[in-house]
């Protein structure tokens, strides 16, 4: 691949649709308001206005298979257990999701009860075969599923992981009676241990897989013969035809993209290739966070509306709290944020759309940190209405005697604590200092919040993306391409020390399944290893070197300690070491270089002195007229002050007294806190 | 003193946020299952005088019973250095049942201590005569090794002697081990984020919003229970034994002027089996169905429990004295008491209170040898019905109530223990019918495959979870002894057996009871 050619990012939102195009010439962005019934609609508008053709690569972020969780409209899907255990979704881990509650509702499963069938079969803890399944009982199986109309089938059986012999039966037998009908074995998709996890996986992989063929199919023929890549939960992207059989895997894909936009971003603007960063993405009903230890961080244990899928993702936490979290004082007098949210409609305050509830976006309008005709450039629909918001406010604050301003600086601090909470969940909780890692605030509203949340943090570094809004997209851009398996392998690490072989049969099988969805030669593999104290329940991943030899594995158990260690402010070196699952990554580096259009030389210096002046309020008594400073401005070498408001056309920062701002080659602002010692 | 109503929702967040991280480290460190899958644990920070400002409570019943711990070491030692950690399980003194191990440490601002961490968590074995440590007990030295308040950390060293005295005592020394460091983990966090938070705002200010805290959440108990019908309100229920004799609950609920007395005047005398509990245990219970009832998400704390009086005659099952029985209060007289309080409460707030769920967590505890030699204690747990409530149908195959534990995955089990899962299902129909039905009571089948000792603690087996205004009882609870040759007996609700390597345990749990009749269709 030339590592500039021209190449597009599209990440379909709720709200937009969000383009980044580089190319030698530089990175550009678009937003075009999403066409939910069909999302190739605003795509192909965007295509027309960027003029690009039909031989750019498309890298795509969508939401589709998530949407289709979210709103329970995925395929009629069956599921096929093993006999006795077809309750296994119904029951999952038997908790009730609200502890103090008397009246409670559950989603339901999304398979019904008449959906889930059984088959006569067992396998054992060893992975003997207990009972065969028997070729009258799979006839019958068989039957009763043709008199079901069923568009996807799951099938999940007790300790296929072990032995996969009968859901293979099964899979031939659905090939020749039912062939037009898709299904996900649980073997191919996740073997490993715990039935209800591994269930609850397969199942959403089949949920949602007719939906996201049907939808990567048309966009194919929209895109009228561009490679198509799509982004999947783990941060890589994946061919679209590859993605379509696991569709499982693009999931949680939607806030990935932000991660790994920053995280190459602060690679080339930090000139590190193992950055440490905290991502703060502050969307209108939700704030992502996640901390990068120098790579981005990876987990299995994720869920999606309650339901555990236990694939590869981005480890991000997600707070309720957003620019429409809605404001409220409670009964016992206390001010209280979110989580509910405003929404899209009647939204904030603001947004004169008959929203009543003050939210975090009204305080921010009110404090002077949103200017009404600046919102999204001033293209927005939303021509932000300050008289609407200062009245809300005015009302809450005076059940608490609090001035307006007293009110809304309350707002946001309240919203900040519930953010930096989650930074310290994925910070302190982790092990990691978060004084130690750059900041990198995104989204809308994430650079309105930055420099407070910092401070509270400890945090003396922030690193503002050029832009802000549409980061995700730029994430597509800058993402590999990998591609994932794993596979159930338990066995003390002192056994697997002594006989590394074992292992290798394993890791040969993994790595033919992600080399045969690559259409490359240049993967690269990292394998790692799940593994805990023997008799623990909960798994450290670390890396293991290959070939496997006994000083890797033996590193790797190293390396365990060590993390567990990190995590848990302990380790025992003398108590066994147990791997319980083995995971192989096949990647395609792609990272690009992002060209540097702007070298500061022939630009006026920017001058602060001569910027307008705006009026926000810092504290309550009286504002602050500080510096307006238009974001195209900030050129290359650039250095100024806080306080002062920094305005762009898809995100509003805030600059602190006590910061310095400076602009980097790609224009990417600094920010400093500087030491006063007096 | 001056308020910031902001501070105050910000503080809030801070210290759950404490209570919550210790939580973290404890599960993911611990050993045992109950810790690790089944989050049977809880981590609470208090003041320097001992009153509760948060806690994580995945647990209900721990609610009342964490406080009693704290003020059990408060009370032994008046004197505190830094790294001190006091253990302790004592029923009596501060505990609720012995395999609830509670820790309480210091954190100190110059000399002397201000707050207060702690955590309690079900270890899966803490000896006595038989394995999980849930025994047909006739009295207290038989449920395992008793550990009165005692240091396990002597300004930040071990106390081998006592640490080795109580390993001596258990079936599962290694694992034992495991879990008390896990605990001990949890604290560190907790000092380490407390010490954190008195280094950035002072002293004044943190401890000022941790009383203030508690002053906020008695004031939403209080407006709550001001909008309760002010009168008193009786009810009685059964807990039945081993050997077919009833026991009975009593209470007098009384409502007064934002206050509410529980007065379980009239209950029967202590029995000779373990089905007693602790006052703290019978208070978690109120405090319960009081924090359920609240329409304000209000923080857990000892403010909360100031409005609500708990009172009971000494000697009786919900009051015990030592050496009375109690492993099995805990987790299932905890269980009746709160059906007896919702019983008498649905006189006075029809519109609110459920029907009777499961009522019962139907312990289940297998012990043996497995096929290595090594000896095993597993313990779990089972869900049933919940009531179905006023405007809904009750869940199918959870908790109710008092806990809230998850299952062990099945593949997990059978990987570890010598038995086999053969089914674990919902029962169809077992739910109460109604306007709104109970939910579905759960069977698991176990086939041993080996010869192991069967400890069960269970409860609504003759008498069923009742339905209210007409809504119909849900389905009684079984536990069937299958043997390899097919034979079917019936089995007690509580009983400790022998069984051989073949035989199968079928244990079928309650549905939930139905709300109002069923006439009342629900499209009208």
């Amino acid at each position: 691949m030339h590592r500039n050619s021209r190449r597009i990012g599209i990440d379909v939102g709720g709200t937009f649709t969000d383009f980044a195009v580089l190319d030698a010439d530089g990175l550009r962005v678009y937003k075009a308001p999403t066409t939910p019934e069909d999302q190739s609609q605003a795509i192909l508008q965007g295509l027309d206005v960027l003029e690009i053709e039909s031989s750019v690569p498309v890298m795509h972020g969508t939401t589709i298979a998530t949407n289709a969780l979210l709103e329970q409209r995925g395929a009629r899907t069956a599921l096929i257990t093993t006999r006795g255990f077809k309750d296994v979704l119904a029951i999952g881990r038997q908790n009730r999701p609200q502890l103090y509650e008397f009246s409670q509702s559950v989603a339901p499963p999304l398979i019904p009860e008449s959906l889930c069938f059984e088959a006569e079969e067992r396998i054992g803890s060893d992975g003997k075969v207990l009972t065969e399944l028997e070729v009258p009982a799979l006839r019958e199986l068989m039957q009763d599923l043709k008199e079901e109309r069923i568009e996807s089938i799951a099938v999940v059986l007790l300790f296929s992981f072990l032995n996969d012999v009968h859901e293979r039966l099964i899979a031939a037998a659905l090939e020749k009676e039912l062939p037009d009908v898709p299904f996900s074995l649980s073997v191919d998709l996740l073997p490993e241990y715990r039935e209800y996890e591994r269930t609850s996986t397969t199942v959403v992989n089949a949920y949602v897989r007719p939906l996201v063929l049907r939808y990567l199919t048309r966009l194919g023929r929209v895109l009228e013969g561009r490679s198509l890549k799509v982004m999947q939960s783990s941060g890589g992207t994946l061919d679209a035809r590859q993605a379509t059989l696991q569709p499982a895997r693009l999931v949680l894909s939607g806030p990935a993209g932000g991660v790994v936009g920053a995280f190459t971003l602060a690679k080339h603007a930090l000139k590190t290739p193992q950055p440490q960063i905290m991502t703060l993405d502050m969307g209108g009903t939700s704030t992502d966070v996640a901390l990068c230890p120098g790579r981005i961080p990876q987990t299995t244990e994720n869920a999606v509306c309650e339901i555990p899928l236990r694939l590869p993702a981005t480890q991000i936490h997600t707070v309720g709290a957003g620019g429409g979290s809605l404001v409220r004082v409670d009964a016992g007098g206390v001010l209280r944020v979110g989580p509910q949210s405003a929404g899209a409609v009647p939204g904030p305050v603001c947004y004169g759309q008959g929203g009543e509830v003050p939210t975090v976006t009204d305080a921010n309008l009110v404090l002077g940190r949103l200017l009404p005709s600046r919102f999204l450039g001033g293209q927005s629909s939303h021509v932000l209405d300050t008289g609407l918001a200062r009245r809300a406010i005015a009302k809450l604050g005076q059940s608490l005697a609090l001035s307006i301003e007293v009110t809304a600086l309350g707002i946001l601090h309240v919203a900040n604590a519930t953010m930096e909470r989650a930074l310290r969940r994925v910070s302190v909780e982790c092990g990691y200092d978060p004084r130690s890692h750059v900041l990198v605030p995104f989204g809308g509203a994430g650079p309105l919040h930055a420099c407070a949340i910092a401070c509270s943090l400890g945090v003396r570094k922030i690193l503002v993306p050029r832009h802000p809004g549409v980061l995700s997209a730029f994430g597509l851009l800058m993402a590999d391409i990998t591609s994932d398996a794993s596979q159930a392998f338990l066995m003390p690490l002192a056994e697997l020390a002594a006989a590394p072989k074992r292992l290798v049969s394993v890791i040969n099988r993994l790595e033919a399944t992600v080399l045969s969805r690559l259409d490359s030669d240049a993967a690269q593999l990292d394998c790692s290893l799940d593994l805990r104290y023997t008799g623990q329940s909960y798994e450290l991943t670390v890396p293991l070197s290959l070939p496997v030899t006994s000083e890797n594995v033996d590193a790797a158990g190293k390396a365990f300690h060590t993390a567990h260690q990190a995590r848990y402010g302990y380790s025992k070196a003398e108590l066994p070491v147990e791997s319980v699952a083995v995971r192989l990554r096949a990647s395609v580096t792609q990272s690009p270089e992002i060209p540097n259009p702007d070298t500061g030389a022939g630009n006026t210096p920017f001058n602060p002195a001569d910027a307008p002046r705006t009026s926000v309020y810092f504290t309550a008594d009286a504002p602050l007229s500080i510096p307006l400073i238009s974001r195209d401005r900030l050129h290359t070498g650039c250095v100024f002050d806080g306080p002062a408001l920094v305005v762009q056309y898809d995100s509003t920062l805030v600059v602190s007294s006590g910061w310095r701002g400076m602009v980097d080659l790609w224009q990417n602002l600094h920010l400093e806190w500087l030491d006063h010692d007096d | 003193m001056t308020i910031d109503p902001i501070l105050t929702e910000i503080y809030r967040h801070r210290f759950v946020g404490i209570a919550d991280e210790m939580g973290v480290a404890l599960q993911r460190t611990g050993y045992s299952p109950n810790i690790k899958e089944r989050l049977d644990y809880s981590c609470a920070v208090f003041d320097a005088e001992g009153n509760m400002i948060a806690q994580a409570a995945h647990i209900p019943v721990h609610l009342g019973a964490m406080p009693a711990s704290c003020e059990a070491a408060l009370r032994t030692f008046p004197q505190w250095r830094r790294g001190d950690v006091v253990i302790l399980n004592d029923p009596f003194d501060g505990g609720n049942h012995l395999p609830d191990i509670t820790m309480i440490s210091p954190v100190f601002a110059g000399d002397e201590p201000v707050f207060f961490v702690a955590s309690r968590a079900h270890h899966a074995d803490v000896g006595g005569m038989s394995p999980g440590s849930l025994p047909l007990s006739t009295e207290l030295f038989q449920e395992g090794v008793i550990i009165p308040p005692i240091k396990l950390y002597e300004a930040g060293e071990v106390n081998e002697s006592v640490l080795r005295m109580i390993l001596a005592n258990v079936r599962t020394p290694a694992e034992r081990r495991g879990d008390l460091d896990a605990q001990r983990a949890a604290h560190a966090v907790g000092e380490q984020r407390l010490q954190s938070l008195l280094e950035q705002h002072g002293r004044a200010e943190v401890c000022r919003y941790s009383s203030y805290l508690q002053h906020y959440s008695e004031q939403l108990v209080r407006a709550a229970i001001e909008t309760w019908p002010d009168g008193i309100y009786e009810f009685e229920d059964k807990m039945e034994l081993a050997d077919g004799r009833d026991a009975s609950i009593k209470v007098a609920v009384q409502i007064r002027g934002g206050e509410v007395t529980f007065d379980f005047k009239g209950t029967d005398r202590t029995l000779d089996a373990p089905l007693n509990t602790v006052l703290a245990v019978t208070a978690s219970a109120c405090y319960y169905v009081v924090l359920c009832l609240l329409k304000e998400d209000v923080p857990v704390n000892a403010g909360c429990f100031l409005p609500i009086h708990v009172r009971a005659p000494r000697d009786t099952i919900v009051h015990a004295s030592r050496p009375a029985p109690v492993a099995g209060g805990n987790v299932e007289t905890s269980q009746r008491i709160t059906d007896v309080v919702l019983g008498a409460l649905a006189q006075a707030l029809p519109h609110d209170i459920p029907a009777a769920g499961q009522g019962t967590m139907n312990n289940v505890t297998i012990g043996g040898k497995r096929t290595d030699g090594i000896p095993y204690a597993y313990y779990e747990t089972l869900g049933g019905g919940m009531g179905a409530s006023p405007d809904a149908d009750g869940l199918s195959g959870v908790h109710v109530h008092m806990s809230n534990t998850l299952n062990t995955p099945v593949e997990a089990l059978e990987m570890q223990f010598p038995f086999r899962i053969r089914e674990y299902a919902r029962i169809r129909g077992s739910g109460g019918k109604g306007r709104f039905c109970g939910g579905e009571g759960l069977v698991r089948e176990y086939e041993l495959l080996a010869d192991a000792t069967v400890t069960m603690l269970s409860e609504r087996r003759r008498h069923a979870p009742w339905g209210l205004q007409g809504g119909a009882p849900g389905r009684k609870g079984q536990n069937i002894l299958i043997s390899a040759d097919g034979h079917r007996t019936m089995l007690p609700g509580q009983f400790t057996r022998r069984l051989q390597a073949g035989d199968r345990l079928r244990i079928e749990t309650p549905g939930g009871g139905g709300h109002s009749s069923a006439r009342n269709s629900r499209s009208t």
